[in-house]
Order: C-alpha cells, then sequence, then structure tokens
C-alpha cells in the first residue's frame, strides 16, 4: 500500500530489528511502507543475515501455540494485532488496552520471555515460538497458574487476566520458589484496574508451591 | 450509580417514625434506604404482603455465603471469554475516531473525500459538524478493513476550524473575562445554599477549637482496561445485534434501534463479558452512535471500539473539586460548628454532588454547593459519585479537628457519626482498629512530633452508601428433560460474578451441585434487568433469582407429589434428589429420574424482585498504615483494612475481591491519579496510561477486607462504599505519621516535602 518506496537498502547489510512500531507511526503510515526484519534471528547470530523486505501486506509465517500459521500482515502490524485480527481462528486472549507497553494486557511469550505484543512487530516474531494465552492449557487442562487464578478469585471483569496469566507463569517456569517480592516484581508491568492483586499474589504463591510439589514428585 | 451525574442534594438518614398510611389491602410498608442525590435516605416503601421464598438461617446455606469459586473462572483465564473488544464477525470494518484537537471550536469544513479514498477504507462519517466545547470530542469516524487502514484514513481527514478562546481549567474560567462556556449563562452555578450563616458564627464563638482548610481534589479516571465500544451488526432487514462494553444491557437496544431506524424489539444487545465499567458505562454514547451508522451505512458489521487516548479524552471522568471546610468542636468532642462550601469541577457538566458534611453531622452548619464549567468533557458517573470528594475534604477536617482538642480521632468519630448508624460504625472501627494495630499505636491523640526520618501513621476514615434493590429484573429458571438446569437473565456481569451467584443461588434451593446449573446472562432477549449503577445490580437480581428458583422448587413438588403420593408441603430438595421428609430413606426421587418424567416440555419458572430478601443502606469503615520518610518525601502504604457491612453475602470470595478492589482504587486515587492541562494549550498532558498512573502491584501493601457479619439483613450492594474511604484514610496517616496535613491530591513527595518544610518553617 505503500505508495512512496524507502531507498532501496542494500540486501545484504546487517540490519537492525525495529520493535518499537512508533518509529513507523512517527514516520507517518502512510510511508511507512517498508520495514525490514530478519528472517530468522538464529540465522541471523549464525551466519551473514539475509535480510528480507516486507512492503504493504504480506504473507509470513508464525510459529502460534506450537503450529504455524501463515497470516497476511503489514510491516508496521504488531503482532498483537497479527493475533487479533490476521489468524484464524483469531486469537482474542491478549488484549488491546493501551497499545503502548503501559499495562501488560496485550503480554505473550515470545521463545518463553513475556512481551508486551503491542510492542512487538508481528514480523519480529517470525522464527519464534509464540505462546498466547490460548496456548497455555494443554489437551484442555488449566495449567497450575490458572487454576490457582480460578480458586483464588484472582479475576474479577478478567480483562487484564490473560497478561497475568502468561507473566506468572514466565515468572514461575524460571523460578517456582519466587518470593511475594518477586512475584510483584514479574507482574509490575501489567495493570489491573479492578485490583485484584491481592488475589493474584495469593494465586501465584499456590501455583508455586503445586508447581514445586508436582516437581518434587 | 445512574447514567446522569447527580445536582443539587437532599439531607440524609432523613426517617419518618412511621409510614404515610395504612398499608393497602395485600400491601405492606417496608423501610428502604434509597441513594437521592448521591446521599442515602431512608424512606418507606409500599410492597406486596406475599408469602414467598425466604434465604433461611444463614448456617443452613451450603454455596450462598460461602466462597466460590466464579464459575467462568476458566474462561477468562484461558482467553476464552469474548468481550465486545473480541468480538469477530465476518466482514466485520474496524472504526477509529477523529478527535477534535482544540478545547473549544467551531468547525469551519470537514472533507472526509480523502479519507474515503485511502486504501482499505469502507466509509467515513461526520459526527460533530458545528461546534467543539471540550477538547477530545469524537467529530468523524472511519471504517476500513483493519485498524490500521482505519488510522490512516483519520489522518486523511480535512478539517478547518475556526479555533475559540477557551478556559480549560476552573481558574481561567473563573478569571474576569473569560469566555462563557454555555450561551450565555454565567460559567458558575450555585446549586444551593442550606443554613444560617450568623447563627454558625455565633457557635463557632462557643468551641474549644475551630480548625479550617481548603481541600483541592484532582479530576480522576475510571480507566476501565476495556474502552467504551460496541459491535454493530446490522446488514440490512429487521435485526440487529449490538455487543457493548456496557454496564447496562437493556440502556442499548431502543437507542440503537433510533439510529439504525428499527424497533427496539428488533435489535438485541449482547454483553457477554465486560471489562471494567465504573460508572462511565451507560448507553449507547458517541462510539455506538457512530458505529450504527457507519454499520447502517457499510451494511456490514463495524467494531468501534476508543483507543486509550480518546477513552482518556472523551469517555467521562469524577468531577474535581474544592472544598473549603471549617468547624469547631467542644471540647467534650462534639462536632458543633461548621461550614462547608463546595466547588465541583465537572467540565461542561456540573459535577457530582459534592455537599458537605459527609456523614458527620455538626449541630450547627451552613453549606453552599456551586459548580464551575469549563471547556472539558463532562464528569460521569463514577463508583460512589461524589463521596470520595466529600470524603476527602470531610474526614480529613475531622481528624484535624480531633487533634486540636486532644482527642483520640477514632473515639472523635464514635462520638459524632449518626445516632442511627452509631453501633454499625463503632463496631466496624474498632475493628480495623484492632487489625491495624491502632490500640498499641503511640501517636492517638497526636501526630507524631519527633525527630525520626521514617515515621508511621494510621488513619481512619468512613463510608456510607443506600445500595438497595428495586422491582427492576425478570429471571426465569428452565428445567430440561434431561436435568439440566439453566437460569436466564439478561443482567450483565461487570466482574462482580453475576453468573456464579445466579447459579449458587439457583442450585442452592434445587439441592443440586454449582455444576448442574449453568447461568446465561448478559443479552437483552433474556428477562429483563436494572443497569448496574449506585450498588443496585445485586440486591435487585438476587432475589428475583431466588425467587424464580422457588417457583421451580414448588412446580418439581407439584409434579413430584403425584409421582411419590406424598404431599407438597412433605417434599423437599436436597443432595441431587427430591425426598419424602416424612420418610427420606425410602421415599425419594433422584433429580433425573424427576426431570425425566417431565417429559420434552421440561419446566419453567419466572422471578420477580422480592423486597423483604434485599435490604439497603451500609457503612463501612477503613484504615491505613503508611510509611513516609521526611527526607525523601516518600508515602508507602504499608497496610489497609476495610470492614464492611454488606447484608446477606452472595459469594464471600468475590465480595472480598470487590472490597479489595475499592481500597486499591482509592489508594490509587490518593496517591497517583490526577488529569493533567495545560492551561494555555488547553491540552490533556497525559491522556494514556504511562502518564496517567494507576495503582500497580508493587505500591499496593497488605490489603484486608473483612465482611461485616454482624450484619444479619438481607442482600445490599457494597460496590461503591469499598471505593469511599481509602484516600482519606491515608492521608490522614500520613498526618499522624508527621503531622503534615495533605490538602490535594494526588498525595505525592513533593508535596509532603513542602508541607514539611512549612511546618519547620512555622
Ligand atoms: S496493550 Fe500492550 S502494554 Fe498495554
Ligand atoms: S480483573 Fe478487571 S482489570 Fe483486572
Amino acid at each position: 500500500m505503500a505508495d512512496e518506496h524507502p531507498k532501496a537498502a542494500d540486501a545484504n547489510a546487517p540490519r537492525p530489528s525495529f520493535s518499537r512500531r512508533s518509529l513507523f507511526r512517527g514516520a507517518g503510515a502512510l510511508a511507512a511502507g517498508g520495514a525490514v526484519a530478519d528472517a530468522s534471528r538464529a540465522a541471523a547470530a549464525a551466519a551473514a543475515p539475509t535480510a528480507v523486505r516486507y512492503v504493504g501486506m504480506s504473507e509470513i509465517e508464525l510459529e502460534i501455540n506450537g503450529a504455524a500459521q501463515k497470516v497476511a500482515v503489514e510491516p508496521r502490524t504488531t503482532l498483537l494485532n497479527a493475533l487479533r485480527n490476521h489468524c484464524t481462528p483469531p486469537l482474542t486472549g491478549a488484549k488491546l488496552v493501551c497499545d503502548r507497553g503501559s499495562c501488560g494486557a496485550c503480554t505473550v511469550l515470545l521463545d518463553g520471555q513475556p512481551v508486551y505484543s503491542c510492542m512487538t512487530l508481528a514480523i519480529d516474531a517470525i522464527g519464534r515460538k509464540v505462546t498466547t494465552v490460548e496456548g497455555v492449557a494443554k489437551g484442555g487442562e488449566l495449567n497450575e497458574v490458572q487454576r490457582a487464578i480460578c480458586e483464588h478469585d484472582g479475576s474479577m471483569c478478567g480483562f487484564c487476566t490473560p497478561g497475568f496469566v502468561l507473566s506468572i507463569t514466565a515468572c514461575l517456569e524460571r523460578k517456582p520458589d519466587a518470593s511475594l517480592d518477586e512475584i510483584k516484581h514479574a507482574c509490575a508491568g501489567n495493570y489491573c484496574r479492578c485490583g485484584t492483586y491481592p488475589h493474584l499474589f495469593d494465586a501465584a504463591l499456590a501455583a508455586g508451591r503445586a508447581l514445586r510439589a508436582k516437581g518434587g514428585k | 450509580m445512574g447514567a446522569g451525574e447527580f445536582t443539587g442534594a437532599a439531607g440524609a438518614n432523613l426517617v419518618q417514625d412511621a409510614p404515610p398510611r395504612a398499608a393497602a389491602p395485600g400491601k405492606k410498608w417496608i423501610k428502604v434506604v434509597k441513594v437521592q442525590n448521591g446521599l442515602d435516605t431512608e424512606v418507606w416503601e409500599e410492597v406486596d404482603d406475599v408469602a414467598g421464598p425466604t434465604w433461611g438461617p444463614r448456617e443452613a446455606l451450603r454455596l450462598v455465603n460461602h466462597d466460590l469459586p466464579r464459575v467462568d473462572g476458566p474462561d477468562k483465564v484461558t482467553g476464552r471469554a469474548v468481550y465486545t473488544h473480541d468480538v469477530r464477525l465476518p466482514g466485520m470494518a474496524f472504526a477509529q475516531v477523529l478527535r477534535c484537537p482544540h478545547p473549544w471550536a467551531k468547525i469551519k469544513k470537514i472533507d472526509l473525500e480523502a479519507a474515503k479514498q485511502v486504501p482499505g477504507v469502507y466509509g467515513a462519517v461526520v459526527l460533530e459538524s458545528e461546534e467543539v466545547k471540550w477538547i477530545g470530542r469524537p467529530i468523524a469516524a472511519v471504517a476500513a478493513d483493519t485498524p490500521e487502514h482505519a488510522e490512516d484514513g483519520v489522518r486523511a481527514i480535512l478539517v478547518e476550524y475556526y479555533v475559540q478562546r477557551h478556559a480549560v481549567t476552573p481558574e481561567l474560567s473563573l478569571a474576569a473575562g473569560a469566555p462563557k462556556i454555555s450561551g450565555n449563562r454565567e460559567n458558575v452555578r450555585v446549586h444551593e445554599t442550606e443554613g444560617d450563616v450568623a447563627a454558625v458564627d455565633a457557635a463557632f464563638a462557643q468551641c474549644a477549637a475551630v480548625v479550617e482548610g481548603e481541600w483541592r481534589i484532582p479530576v480522576q479516571h475510571h480507566a476501565c482496561l476495556e474502552t467504551h465500544g460496541v459491535v454493530v451488526d446490522y446488514r440490512g432487514g429487521d435485526s440487529a445485534t449490538v455487543y457493548a462494553s456496557t454496564q447496562g444491557t437493556f440502556t442499548i437496544p431502543g437507542d440503537a434501534a433510533r439510529k439504525l431506524g428499527l424497533n427496539g424489539a428488533q435489535v438485541t444487545a449482547v454483553v457477554e463479558h465486560m471489562g471494567g465499567g465504573f460508572g462511565a458505562k451507560f448507553g449507547l454514547g458517541l462510539e455506538g452512535d457512530a458505529a450504527c451508522r457507519l454499520s447502517k451505512e457499510l451494511g456490514r458489521p463495524v467494531h468501534m471500539l476508543f483507543d486509550r487516548a480518546t477513552e482518556f479524552l472523551a469517555a467521562g471522568n469524577r468531577a474535581g473539586g474544592v472544598h473549603y471546610l471549617k468547624a469547631g468542636a467542644t471540647k467534650e468532642g462534639e462536632l458543633f460548628a461548621f461550614v462547608g462550601r463546595v466547588m465541583r469541577h465537572g467540565g461542561v457538566g456540573q459535577g457530582s454532588n459534592q455537599k458537605q458534611p459527609y456523614i458527620y453531622r455538626p449541630k450547627h452548619s451552613f453549606v453552599e454547593v456551586k459548580s464551575v464549567l469549563t471547556n472539558t468533557d463532562s464528569s460521569r458517573a463514577m463508583r460512589a459519585p461524589g463521596h470520595p470528594q466529600m470524603s476527602f475534604a470531610m474526614e480529613g477536617l475531622l481528624d484535624d479537628l480531633s487533634y486540636a482538642i486532644g482527642m483520640d480521632p477514632l473515639e472523635f468519630r464514635v462520638r459524632n457519626v449518626p445516632e442511627n448508624r452509631r453501633a454499625t460504625y463503632e463496631r466496624q472501627l474498632r475493628q480495623c482498629a484492632e487489625l491495624i494495630g491502632w490500640n498499641k499505636h503511640p501517636n492517638r491523640t497526636a501526630p507524631d512530633k519527633s525527630d525520626a526520618e521514617v515515621k508511621v501513621g494510621i488513619g481512619f476514615a468512613l463510608a456510607t452508601w443506600g445500595g438497595g434493590g428495586g422491582p427492576e429484573c425478570k429471571v426465569e429458571v428452565r428445567i430440561a428433560a434431561d436435568g439440566s438446569v439453566e437460569v436466564l437473565s439478561g443482567s450483565q456481569d461487570l466482574g462482580t460474578g453475576t453468573r456464579t451467584y445466579l447459579t449458587a443461588v439457583v442450585a442452592e434451593e434445587l439441592g443440586l451441585e454449582m455444576s448442574q446449573v449453568s447461568a446465561k446472562i448478559g443479552r437483552s432477549t433474556y428477562g429483563a434487568a436494572n443497569a448496574s449503577g449506585g450498588s443496585t445490580t445485586t440486591a435487585s437480581l438476587a432475589p428475583a433469582v431466588k425467587h424464580a428458583a422457588w417457583n421451580a422448587r414448588n412446580a418439581m413438588f407439584e409434579h413430584v407429589s403425584t409421582l411419590l403420593g406424598v404431599p407438597v408441603a412433605n417434599l423437599r430438595c436436597t443432595g441431587g434428589r427430591i425426598e419424602d421428609s416424612t420418610n427420606p430413606d425410602s421415599n425419594w426421587i433422584a433429580w433425573k429420574d424427576a426431570c425425566a418424567a417431565l417429559g420434552t416440555k421440561g419446566l419453567s419458572a419466572q422471578g420477580e424482585w422480592q423486597s423483604h430478601l434485599a435490604a439497603s443502606g451500609v457503612g463501612g469503615a477503613q484504615a491505613a498504615k503508611v510509611q513516609v520518610d521526611t527526607l525523601t518525601g516518600e508515602i508507602a502504604v504499608l497496610h489497609m483494612v476495610g470492614v464492611q457491612d454488606c447484608g446477606l453475602v452472595m459469594n464471600r470470595m468475590a465480595t472480598r475481591s470487590q472490597l479489595n478492589g475499592g481500597m486499591i482504587q482509592a489508594l490509587s486515587y490518593g496517591l497517583f491519579e490526577e488529569r493533567v492541562i495545560d492551561p494555555d494549550l488547553g491540552i490533556v498532558l497525559n491522556a494514556n496510561l504511562e502518564d496517567y498512573k494507576i495503582a500497580g502491584c508493587k505500591e499496593i501493601g497488605l490489603v484486608q477486607s473483612v465482611l461485616d457479619d454482624a450484619d444479619t439483613r438481607g442482600v445490599i450492594g457494597m460496590a461503591e462504599p469499598a471505593v469511599v474511604p481509602g484516600q482519606s484514610a491515608i492521608a490522614n496517616a500520613i498526618m499522624n505519621a508527621c503531622g503534615a496535613r495533605l490538602r490535594e491530591m494526588p498525595l505525592t513527595s513533593d508535596k509532603l516535602l513542602m508541607a514539611l518544610r512549612g511546618m519547620k518553617r512555622g
């Protein structure tokens, strides 16, 4: 859709990988037709990177919740919008709340690390494993964090809940015996306007205990 | 609260001793507390005098009044719960709005042509073509295949404005020569004056101590995580569906129908889940208006959800205000004389009622309430409209006065609350004191004056609210031949757990497990229900659910009576069977078998509000323990305690969640929240969630919620009182810690340091 092509870039030159969509927004989206992303970060690290140019609507392949999926996105499309608006079926578990990295409602895991999917371009997720809240319960069974949130009433309106599920899951994966302070730190990027924090903390601590009991077996 | 803000005010607790006249045949009089003009007032109400269900003794309850995990919890933790934001329909367009960048402008011309040519754009409409009086008002909307393309379209709209001189702050609006915001009327309006100044002045002369101050309250935002919005699905023909993020399912169809050229019955509103309202989400709104017009024009579903900036600028706020208060007390601790002058800041609206004195009853008082208009969007109802503002000023004044006469502020409160509420408030205050450690606290009658750098203080504050129910809901219970049970109500769930208590009440009545009952809500084709305002939902809905379940149970008994050969009066439902209470071991029928015998038609029963199952009028006390660093000004809330009466609790765990949430929102209001406007440019500087700060995980300390079980009444809502006193208790705790009275929210380090410096200088 760009009527104005950016200057031809040297396809072989190493390129920074942008994750701040604001760069493109600032430039005016109509003109921000082309952006460049590494086709594969792993490959980029190993050998001379092969930069791929995406212009306008392009079909890319993402690995979401363990399955490859082709999605048509623009270079400026955030991973959040790609999940919510361009996947089949739409993955609307991650929520759009602030669209600029302040609230955590859009949290997903990228190679196991929690990220704000509103601050990640879809094209930057190529070659990485995306886990959304829909992919956390394996075989329809809630994970320990999800179960504990239900048991401790860690959700009221629930709009923030998917983000907390992923932030806490990632935290406990790293450290099943995370302390209350460590849990608060892990969730410091997630807002809950209903004020479920106390019950979320109870849930996270209980989930940690359950995970340790499981691991101990 | 209801959709509109309250203006004017009424006194509270006007109890007439007797009903106005004898009850009509088949009727009886009951006393109910109603919220009138934001204040709770006891009135007599005539209701049907019929035998109906009762909640029964509390100790006999098996599900209700217990900790119940939410039935929709698994949907919320897996992302399966579908909110309005998440609705995806074939051919759906995403819409975005263009906001007016000026606080006051006449619109010369809006040209949508270029926008319509933008790739992906399906269409665009003008929402306002004449004049805009507040910054951020949506003036046009664009629909496109993706939100990104809709944004492109918005950027391509050409508007020419005649920019007008504005007054975005109360100071500008009050200045000489300020532009008149509402026609020829003055920017300042006097809403009421009450009392005799001369008499109050004379009363001050008899006081042992007099204190005064001016409390300044900023504009707060609801900041619901799900922004305002709707998805309108109208593809021509004679029916439409409107998915809405709303506090009132039934506030949608009528207005949407008018916009679409249909009648109300042809429009179905759907509110499956919604991501927070707090008073800001009633009716179709500008967003719904835009979506209806676009959907009608394009013949396709339109997804119109505000972005975050629009949410801050055009979706409501809690009115700010300035409260000048002066009070005097006798040395015995009687609140004797009082003057309150209130100026409400409600943008282009008049702001919520903030009539002083709040809760406490001075012997002599004079009160004046005014409002001043500004070029900002109108305030809307926000969780306990007016109360947190009144509380912040009044509770601060009260503390100052108790220290001035050398009295424990807790005892001073007990002494000056209304007589008819004293027992409740005293019980709650003493429980707070116990839990927060007041009784062992060193500075109970005077703030800490030591030279310590880091100090700890404790403060208290009270709440009041009506929270009663009314005859607004119709509920249906359906029993199918396979034994499954459904309970249906059009009511919405704002996060309070409606589905869960509907399920519990029905399962309890029918002797079933929660898993055997499913609740269907949030659809205007189900039974009517009131909008969720003023903590009236549960007190209106739960009695109707109980009634429907009781009617269903009675119908089942009629049917089983012939099967078992037992008179109806001897039957009971328990443990998944219906049995003969005189011979339970041998004469019973399993629930499933009884249902199978109903045949395919099953059974359906209706229920309506039962006044005797609800009650109204709640108090609530809260305490905060705060640590202040007098060197850096850092303020840390260590501990908050809330003790809340709310009649019969439906779900204890969910109610504690709500009480926690109220305290946390109040903490957030007290410490962080404030809309900041550049007075010259008229621009809101923090219309986003990084500069408009709300409380996160690290700021809250220990939060402790206690349900006051000494309250043995029927069902009462409690959403509002929970949010009222927290910020006041925190300000009082800061005062108690170090003697600095912060009279302006948010209570930030810089203000604390300035106040401490002022004290040093004397
Ligand atoms: S929506 Fe991504 S952080 Fe708020
Ligand atoms: S549960 Fe409503 S925002 Fe967290």
